[in-house]
């Protein structure tokens, strides 16, 4: 099997735990990385920096209509939505609000599972509220792959166990399992 | 989030209804989007399906106003980006208004009202209220008469209030509106003078001599030809040394009219026009 992106969806509680996995991907990661986490919406900079300082690969917030590449981290810019777009791009949006969320982790993954479909792997980490629960069981629909941190694990289980209580995850993860696994991703293409 | 979906062919069939039935095209906008505002229309109104909206659309006349209202994106905020609003009062409205009479400023993006509101409210503190001739586009009779009424959608006042907070406004932000039933109404005293255009989905239609035009979060719901096509229109409106603002996450980078701005502000995507 072979992948065309990996999407990481997180909320409080799931700083550390993305840092760690950004911080010990090889920097010829062969996939691109979607990163759609919960952050204060009137605060535009210093989350990319932060997030950065450790990252073995290239971090950018997208612009609207930035073609997707693998070997690159996007995080979802502040108060935007942000979709995946067939042709491969980014869609922003700042549309009303998902469960209290913008951007949203049902919207970034249900959008990027509508494109990549079974070639997608959906990450849900530690968080506060439901969102992400419905896009992940939309990956896990579409035929993609869905890994869910162990709950016992998050600093705040709401989110974990919201999505294991929709969808049959193929993997329940710790961190460095989750690490693991992504290492192992080797190329994208046959 | 259970919610209702369409497919990529139905949701052309929609447009193709609007298309031949209305003449609005649609076919340019970004398809993501515009599906999920589509699924927004048809849960609201509840129709069974993109069929049932399709029949609506087909048979109704009077219901098309109503739904250009609908698949328009609410603006949801006011004074976002406070920096932005700052950087406006504190660095241009000055710089436009200084020796001329009747100033144009055209809030060119298809707003619900809070792109409107948070500009008149900063003109009347800065004493230039009068001074100015207001522009604003919109789509729908609907969204004008929302907007005339002062009864704008501000679900989150404390959002807007803590933006305005941000903005570092003269007054409090409870002094512009008051609450009956509820609902919030702003005071319209702001906005008697706002010329309301109508507009369809291509500008083909726009005012002359404009000196600022926000546009702000619009062409993110465009594909990449329409919105060259609308920066075009926008380029010819805005007169040389003018300013035209983005979203903080949209460019004119790659796009047919970069060459006529210069970046004026890059954290706040406010252009200048060249002037020659």
């Amino acid at each position: 099997m072979y992948y065309k992106a990996v999407i990481i969806g997180g909320s409080a509680g799931s700083f550390q735990v993305i840092t760690r996995i950004l911080h010990s991907l090889p920097p010829t990661f062969p996939l691109p990385v979607l990163l759609s986490l919960h952050r204060l919406k009137h605060i535009r900079s210093g989350f990319v920096e932060a997030l950065s300082i450790k990252a073995s690969i290239p971090i950018v917030e997208p612009f609207d209509k930035d073609q997707i590449k693998p070997g690159r981290a996007y995080l979802a810019p502040a108060n935007y939505h942000m979709f995946i777009e067939l042709g491969n791009k980014i869609a922003l949006s700042t549309e009303e609000p998902v469960n209290h969320s913008r951007p949203s982790i049902d919207l970034s993954f249900a959008t990027a599972a509508q494109v990549y479909r079974e070639k997608l792997i959906g990450i849900i980490l530690s968080g506060a509220n439901r969102d992400g629960a419905y896009g992940l069981k939309k990956i896990k629909d579409l035929g993609g792959l869905a890994i869910v941190q162990d709950p016992a694990e998050c600093q705040v289980k709401t989110m974990t166990e919201a999505s294991l209580k929709l969808t049959k995850a193929d993997h329940v993860f710790s961190t460095q399992e989750i690490i693991k696994f992504l290492q192992n991703i080797k190329s994208t293409a046959p | 989030m259970i919610r209702y979906e369409i497919g990529i062919v139905e949701t052309r069939n929609v447009i193709k209804t609007i298309l031949d039935t209305y003449g609005y095209d649609f076919r340019d906008y970004a398809l993501t989007s515009f599906k999920r505002r589509l699924e927004h229309v048809i849960m609201n109104n509840g129709f069974k399906d993109a069929d049932g909206l399709i029949d609506r659309l087909t048979n109704n006349k009077e219901y098309f106003d109503n739904f250009l209202c609908d698949i328009t994106p609410e603006t949801t905020e006011m004074f976002r980006d406070p920096s932005l609003w700052r950087t406006i009062r504190d660095e241009i409205i000055h710089d436009i208004t200084k020796g001329s009479t009747k100033t144009k400023l055209w809030i060119a993006a298809f707003d619900s009202g809070e792109e409107l509101f948070s500009l008149a409210v900063l003109l009347k503190e800065a004493g230039l209220l009068s001074e100015v001739q207001l522009y604003a586009s919109v789509i729908s009779e609907k969204t004008i008469n929302k907007i005339k009424s002062g009864r704008i959608d501000a679900r989150e006042l404390e959002v807007n209030d803590a933006n305005y907070v941000r903005f570092n406004g003269k007054y409090n932000f409870s002094d512009y509106y008051k609450i009956e039933n509820g609902q919030a109404i702003f005071d319209t005293s702001l906005i008697q003078g706002v010329n309301f255009i109508k507009l369809n989905t291509v500008y083909d239609n726009v005012p002359g001599g404009i000196k600022l035009a926000l546009f702000r979060n619009q062409i993110i719901y465009y594909n990449q030809i329409l919105q060259d096509k609308v920066l075009n229109q926008l380029s010819n409106s805005v007169v040389p040394g003018g300013y035209m603002v983005l979203g903080v996450k949209e460019t004119l980078e790659n796009t047919g009219v970069s060459n006529r701005f210069t970046l004026y502000n890059d954290l706040e995507k406010i252009y200048k026009k060249k002037t020659t």
